[in-house]
């Protein structure tokens, strides 16, 4: 499974390092890090897929790899 | 929307404004695109539901937050509110490391200490009116020392916010004329302070706004009291209104209140849901700025329009059973902050002091109800709670 965040989207709701503060942190902005699409470590699938259906503004992009 | 439909339902008899759910629903159902009936309304459009009200928040170039969107008393836009991108976006940077979550827990044992004090005063006599008490006094005095403005004057800025927010008036005209007089008070005090600040700096969030660049230039003074004048009807009003709505909440929940006193770790899952099913703030106004349509409905450019928050968060097309309040709801993708570029910038503030108010006083409170023959009041549009009398 690969995460991004469509930076344009995001405006800093903070849901997704609420609830997946493995896979996000807040930046000094109070907006999320890290942003780059990158694969999601093992054992955070969860925490990604919740991040993903908890943005407000369906910033978090998630692709299943086959 | 034919004539008929038109001012049909309205959110200000005092039955629906304590409940609202009903008329949220009948609203979506039947004209999710329409006029309310009322007297603070006047050939306003309001959205309800969820996916019109984020697509109106999410597209500001045809929503627009312009000044003419609201008339709460300012001469100049105030900022960045009222600023549409992509002027808003250099200010909204130079904000957002004010209110950013770091910052906020550095300000979290302040909180707790004087949310302890309030509570203190009453824990012992078995009853209080919250509202006086406890949310009231909380938000507002972190607030001011936050901002910078002077806490000895905490009555006369609370009355002046409530001169802006909730005007005493019979008509329109009447409402305007005050509302504008009340402008001009804050307009007032905020330069006192903002001149006092660019004499000599102090460790407040003024001062920090003095000292903040966009597009490398200082701010200018009117800029410096835009902010202030937002902070101020922002700042003193819509922490204590969610914080009555939750505790109000809660009293007439038993289940829900014994669950938090149980178990105190479910307390932020516990705003959240509550921020959804409460929604404080129940609408954000906008002004269309070009002729456009919502659901087939022609809207023409310059419409005044409300964008119903607590109808999108328990609209049941975008949740599954909306009306229960769930503190283990998975989705809490609600929008009781807003959405888009002007999601309240004070969100972090406000979930901290929720959480931490609802900690102590439940940690102090275990056991409380609304007092005897007690009907809430709520005001509208944000939904204060003056009469919320307590008994335990």
């Amino acid at each position: 499974m690969r995460i991004r965040v469509d930076t344009e989207l995001c405006q800093g709701h903070g849901r997704c390092y609420m609830l997946a503060p493995d896979l996000f942190e807040a930046d000094d902005d109070g907006y999320c890090q890290p942003t780059d699409e990158r694969a999601v470590p093992a054992g955070l699938a969860d925490q990604a897929r919740r991040a993903s259906m908890n943005c407000p503004e369906d910033a978090i992009f998630l692709t299943e790899e086959t | 929307m034919t004539d008929a439909d038109t001012k049909k339902y309205s959110l200000e008899p005092p039955e629906v404004a304590r409940n609202p759910h009903d008329t949220y629903r009948e609203l979506r159902d039947s004209a999710p695109v329409t006029e309310l009936g009322g007297r603070s309304q006047s050939g306003a459009i309001t959205l309800s539901r969820h996916e019109d009200v984020m697509r109106a928040f999410q597209t500001p170039e045809v929503f627009s937050s312009d000044p003419d969107a609201v008339e709460i008393g300012n001469t100049r836009p105030l900022v960045p509110l009222q600023i549409d991108p992509p002027h808003h976006r250099k200010h909204r940077k130079a904000l957002d490391p004010l209110f950013a979550p770091k910052q906020m827990a550095k300000h979290e044992p302040r909180v707790r200490e004087l949310i302890r004090e309030l509570i203190n005063k009453v824990a012992d006599q078995g009853h209080c009116n919250f509202h006086n008490d406890i949310a009231e006094p909380m938000p507002s005095t972190i607030f001011l020392e936050l901002l910078g403005l002077p806490v000895s004057r905490v009555d006369e800025f609370l009355a002046l916010k409530d001169g802006i927010i909730r005007p005493p008036a019979r008509s329109m005209e009447e409402r305007r004329e005050k509302v504008r007089a009340t402008g001009q008070k804050i307009y007032a005090a905020l330069e006192e302070v903002v001149d006092a600040r660019m004499a000599e700096r102090q460790d407040d969030f003024l001062s920090t706004i003095l000292d903040a660049e966009v597009d490398g230039q200082p701010l200018s003074r009117d800029d410096v009291v835009d902010i202030g004048y937002l902070f101020f009807l922002a700042g003193l009003d819509t922490v204590s209104a969610s914080l009555e709505c939750m505790v109000a909440f809660l009293a007439q929940n038993p289940d829900h209140r014994q669950r938090l006193v149980d178990e105190p770790e479910m307390i932020p899952h516990a705003v959240e849901e509550m921020l959804r099913y409460e929604s404080p703030v129940a609408s954000s106004a906008r002004i269309t700025a070009v002729d456009t349509e919502v659901n087939g409905c022609p809207i023409s450019a310059g419409t005044r329009i409300h964008l119903l928050i607590g109808s999108a968060n328990t609209d049941e097309r975008s949740w599954l059973d909306p009306d229960n309040v769930d503190f283990d709801r998975e989705s809490k993708k609600h929008i009781a902050f807003g959405a888009g570029v002007h999601r309240c910038l004070g969100s972090h503030l406000a979930r901290m002091e929720l959480r931490v108010a609802l900690e102590e006083w439940h940690a102090r409170v275990p056991h409380y109800r609304l007092a005897d023959g007690i009907e809430l009041e709520f005001s509208q549009g944000i939904r204060q709670i003056d009469n919320l009398e307590l008994v335990w």
